[in-house]
């Protein structure tokens, strides 16, 4: 039995975890727009971001923002770490054996990190109080508009980042073409490098907005990430936009398709929208005739 | 110039060959790649038989014998995937899905409908097959990662619907009480004797996949992954081989899984999870792609690497995490082809030499 | 009648017309010779023609069947072989199996019966090899028959993938670029060899930019330019041919 009646309460919860879905499948194009590489440990650096600001706050009693920023330079430091560690030494190596080194490095991460902060599912306190606000019927949580306005904002920070710096363009020319790239003094390995870092904070910025309405535990970010990269396929391979509406458009699909089918299969509904889109049009939403398109 | 280079290289010779000299009797080597070589039963593969058959009665710790009950399982699975992984060249992270089928086939049919266990091992891998065959057709259009990919949600979703139907599967609790493996009334109920069972069909599944492998099959599986260009100016039906393997890999994990059922006397849906599709094809790329021994050396190994591991309790994930990277870091053909491949060439260069110092070049 | 007859090829590709309406015939154990600039949409036809691709419009026949919409391995079993322009070594396997692979269609097995071993497989596998090594010493190359086929140099890797197309005993060839990369001497021997084939009653089509080759063996040429057929005929009056001439010398962006 349909219940369309829910569908309005459903939506702000689904365009809620429909942005931290995007700001997760935007840490993965940022790689994939430095080096074709997929890390599957993407969803780690959103746990970590909010397990680290937790450990932060509630273990050394720092100031809320300061554990947040903190947490995000540290995540940072965990991306550049995973590159030197993981990614440069099989810079050569076939995807498959990165696919892997990345699902190593994720267990490895998930699990250490449950080892020194524990298993349980931690909460962090919502930026600007818990009361819901009440909008045309439906009552949104204050915490939701937060993370809709730093998607927003990052999104544009990204834009602005390809696009108007030297930076930025460094980096997309250095995927396009590295061997041009190189000749012109622009080394992949560090654009790559820094790729890791740049979708690691924003992986932590993530999880520091998402943790106050979902709990994050040590293994949530495994299956975050691999939503988050269904997001970036489905939105359009290998763009920012395709990833933050990949990720609204999943986040949306799956809360709403808890007025139709039993809740236990929520999680199928990913992926079942992820073989649907791989079979029907695996360049995604907006994708183009070119499977690596890297244009916006 | 050139004689100088010879006098550096006799001495590193000898460091590398003695030591590798003692290995060539153990490992297996890379000629193995070559359908050329009709020679079935080489020396060395009469020694692996031997130790294989005498291994347990002489070290009959039960535990050593349970670790290798489990091996041989993942060895079979971990082969069914070479061939599809290591030999067709594509990538599938959603195996563990194809054990869980033939599992549950097995635990459903001895438990609810009272078939012989017999019975329920060849409708295991027949429902595995045609899962496969259903899956593959759309799905192995695509490539690279968006195959990875679609394996991946293939895998996520066959545990979605175990863990959800509970009538059928007992849900997220499984089913329980499956009868011990037996062939015409013999119970293979203790160990020692699932050893036996599950390196025997390891033994049969071996021999077919050899004799695949050196025929045009083989080559056509290889064709297949180095380019699909050329596969179809020979007439080579890149899709229908694609299908084809990816079947047999199912079919493999489908009788695995059978015996597992028998074995664990369980069956339930955390077996089955991403963590083992990954460990499979773990197993594929260590021991050596390309390679009929290399994934039966992967699952050993790996398997008893988790089984020290399991030693070191709340540490074992994070290394298990480190210990496959660096893994992959240095050994990215796998272990047994690059040892293989090294030893290949580096007595070759040494026969040679000992030729031209001998004046017969 | 002709072996092989192209009927009104179209090909677009986003708005460009890589081929317009060309038509072409091959008559059985004759050498046809495909030129024209860079760009001209020969190798485009040889994918239309072996069916990697489909034509927008037109009719391919092979042996008086309309090949046109068959997939390329179906085209290969009637008897239709090719090389590529990028050589498709198969570096995962010794030089003889990579002859060897071509015979895939000639010998038996399937996924079962190959599994199972009967001795028939058995037979002509053995077959199979002696074959292939056969095959190789025509090319010259049974000295390397077991090394890895990525340890050879490019030219005769060239000569190996026409090993390949060889083995699948086909009546027709299509040569993309053979002499490409290969050495004065190298080029002298595959232009003989080629020639020997045709004397079997092999047919050839070869896209070929060494004019010097290409006009010494091949019986007939046809010449394309911006996807339009500009000539066709015997070598000694093309070479002749004002338009030919013409496009050849003018500059990158020539007009007619």
């Amino acid at each position: 039995m349909t219940s369309w009646s829910l569908i309005p309460q459903l939506l702000p919860s689904g365009i809620t975890i429909g942005a931290i879905y995007a700001l997760v499948a935007l840490g993965f194009v940022t790689i994939i727009r430095a080096s074709q590489i997929i890390n599957f440990a993407q969803g780690e650096f959103v746990m970590l971001g909010g397990v680290i600001t937790f450990f932060l706050l509630k273990g050394l009693n720092f100031p809320y923002p300061v554990a947040a920023l903190v947490a995000i330079v540290i995540v940072m430091m965990v991306g550049f770490f995973l590159y030197v560690t993981v990614i440069y030494p099989l810079r050569k190596a076939s995807i498959l054996i990165l696919l892997i080194a990345t699902l190593g490095a994720s267990i490895f991460l998930s699990n250490t990190s449950g080892l020194l902060f524990g298993t349980l599912p931690k909460a962090l306190p919502p930026f600007s109080g818990e009361r819901p606000l009440h909008i045309g019927g439906i009552s949104i949580v204050p915490q939701s508009l937060w993370v809709l306005g730093t998607s927003f904002l990052l999104l544009f920070f990204l834009f602005f980042l390809s696009h108007r710096t030297l930076l930025g363009k460094a980096m997309e020319a250095s995927s396009t073409d590295s061997l041009g790239a190189d000749l012109l003094g622009i080394s992949r390995n560090l654009m790559v490098f820094l790729a890791f870092g740049v979708s690691a904070g924003i992986g932590a910025i993530a999880g520091i907005l998402i943790t106050p309405i979902f709990f994050t535990s040590y293994n949530s970010g495994t299956l975050l990430g691999l939503k988050g990269f269904i997001a970036a396929v489905l939105g359009g391979w290998g763009k920012n936009s395709g990833a933050i509406i990949g990720g609204f458009v999943l986040g949306i699909v799956e809360s709403l398709s808890i007025a139709f089918i039993p809740s236990g299969y929520k999680d199928g509904v990913a992926f079942a929208a992820l073989l649907l889109i791989l079979y029907l049009r695996p360049k995604g939403i907006l994708g183009s005739p070119f499977i690596d398109s890297r244009r916006w | 110039m050139v004689d100088s280079n010879q006098k550096d290289f006799r001495k590193r010779d000898l460091f590398y060959v003695v030591p590798l000299w003692f290995l060539a009797l153990i490992v297996p080597d890379a000629d193995d790649l070559y359908s050329y070589r009709r020679k079935e039963f080489k020396k060395r593969e009469i020694y692996y038989l031997g130790a294989l058959f005498v291994l347990p009665l002489i070290w009959s710790d039960p535990h050593f014998h349970h670790l290798m009950v489990l091996a041989g399982i993942y060895a079979i699975l971990a082969l069914g995937l070479s061939l599809f992984l290591g030999y067709a060249g594509q990538i599938s992270l959603g195996h563990a899905a194809f054990f869980g089928i033939g599992a549950y086939t097995t635990a459903i049919l001895t438990t609810r409908y009272a078939f012989p266990t017999f019975v329920a091992f060849w409708a295991s891998a027949v429902t595995a097959a045609c899962a496969a065959y259903l899956i593959g057709k759309p799905i192995l259009k695509l490539k690279g990662y968006f195959l990875a990919l679609a394996t991946l949600g293939f895998g996520e979703i066959f545990l979605v619907i175990i863990r959800e139907s509970t009538g059928l599967t007992g849900g997220v609790i499984g089913i329980f009480g499956i009868p011990w493996f037996s062939i015409a009334g013999f119970p293979f109920d203790t160990y020692l004797k699932q050893y036996y069972l599950t390196w025997g069909v390891l033994l049969g599944l071996f021999l077919y996949s050899k004799n695949l492998v050196r025929s045009k099959m083989g080559r056509a599986f290889l064709t297949v992954a180095a380019s699909e260009d050329a596969a179809s100016t020979v007439g080579i039906n890149a899709a229908k081989i694609k299908i084809g393997v990816f079947v047999i890999g199912a079919a493999f994990a489908g009788f695995a899984g059978s015996l597992f059922a028998c074995i664990m006397s369980t069956a339930n849906p955390e077996a089955f999870s991403l963590n083992l599709s990954i460990l499979i094809v773990m197993m594929v790329i260590l021991g050596g792609m390309g390679n009929l021994y290399g994934p039966i050396f992967g699952a050993i190994l790996l398997t008893w690497l988790i089984d020290i591991l399991g030693k070191y309790q709340t540490w074992s994930l994070p290394i298990y995490g480190v210990i496959l990277i660096l893994l992959l870091i240095f050994f990215p053909d796998g272990i047994g082809t690059r040892l293989g491949m090294r030893l290949i060439y580096l007595i070759s260069y040494w026969k040679k030499k000992k030729r031209r110092d001998r004046g017969k070049l | 009648m002709s072996i092989l007859i192209v009927e009104e090829i179209t090909k677009e590709y986003d708005g460009l017309r890589a081929l317009d309406r060309v038509s072409v015939k091959v008559e059985k154990g004759t050498i046809k010779g495909l030129i024209g600039p860079n760009g001209a949409g020969k190798s485009t036809l040889f994918h239309l023609i072996s069916g990697i691709e489909r034509p927008d419009s037109g009719t391919i026949y092979f042996k008086g069947k309309d090949i046109t919409s068959l997939s390329s391995h179906e085209i290969s079993s009637l008897g239709l072989s090719r090389t590529f322009q990028t050589v498709q070594t198969l570096e995962n396997m010794t030089v003889v199996e990579n002859i060897m692979v071509g015979m895939y269609l000639r010998l038996k097995g399937d996924f079962i019966s190959s599994g199972l071993w009967f001795p028939w497989i058995s037979r002509r596998e053995k077959e199979a090899l002696k074959e292939a090594k056969e095959i190789l010493e025509f090319l010259g190359l049974l000295g390397r028959w077991k090394s890895p086929a990525s340890q050879l140099p490019i030219g005769k890797q060239k000569l190996l993938e026409l090993g390949r197309a060889l083995a699948l005993k086909p009546e027709f060839i299509l040569l993309d670029e053979p002499a490409s990369g290969l050495t004065p001497a190298e080029v002298e021997q595959l232009s003989e060899r080629i020639c020997e084939l045709k004397k079997n009653g092999i047919t050839f089509f070869i896209v070929e930019h060494l004019m010097g080759m290409v006009m010494e063996i091949a019986d007939d040429v046809v010449v394309l330019d911006h996807g339009k057929l500009i000539a066709e005929g015997p070598p000694i009056l093309v070479e002749k041919d004002p338009q030919v001439i013409a496009i050849y010398l003018k500059g990158k962006r020539g007009n007619a």
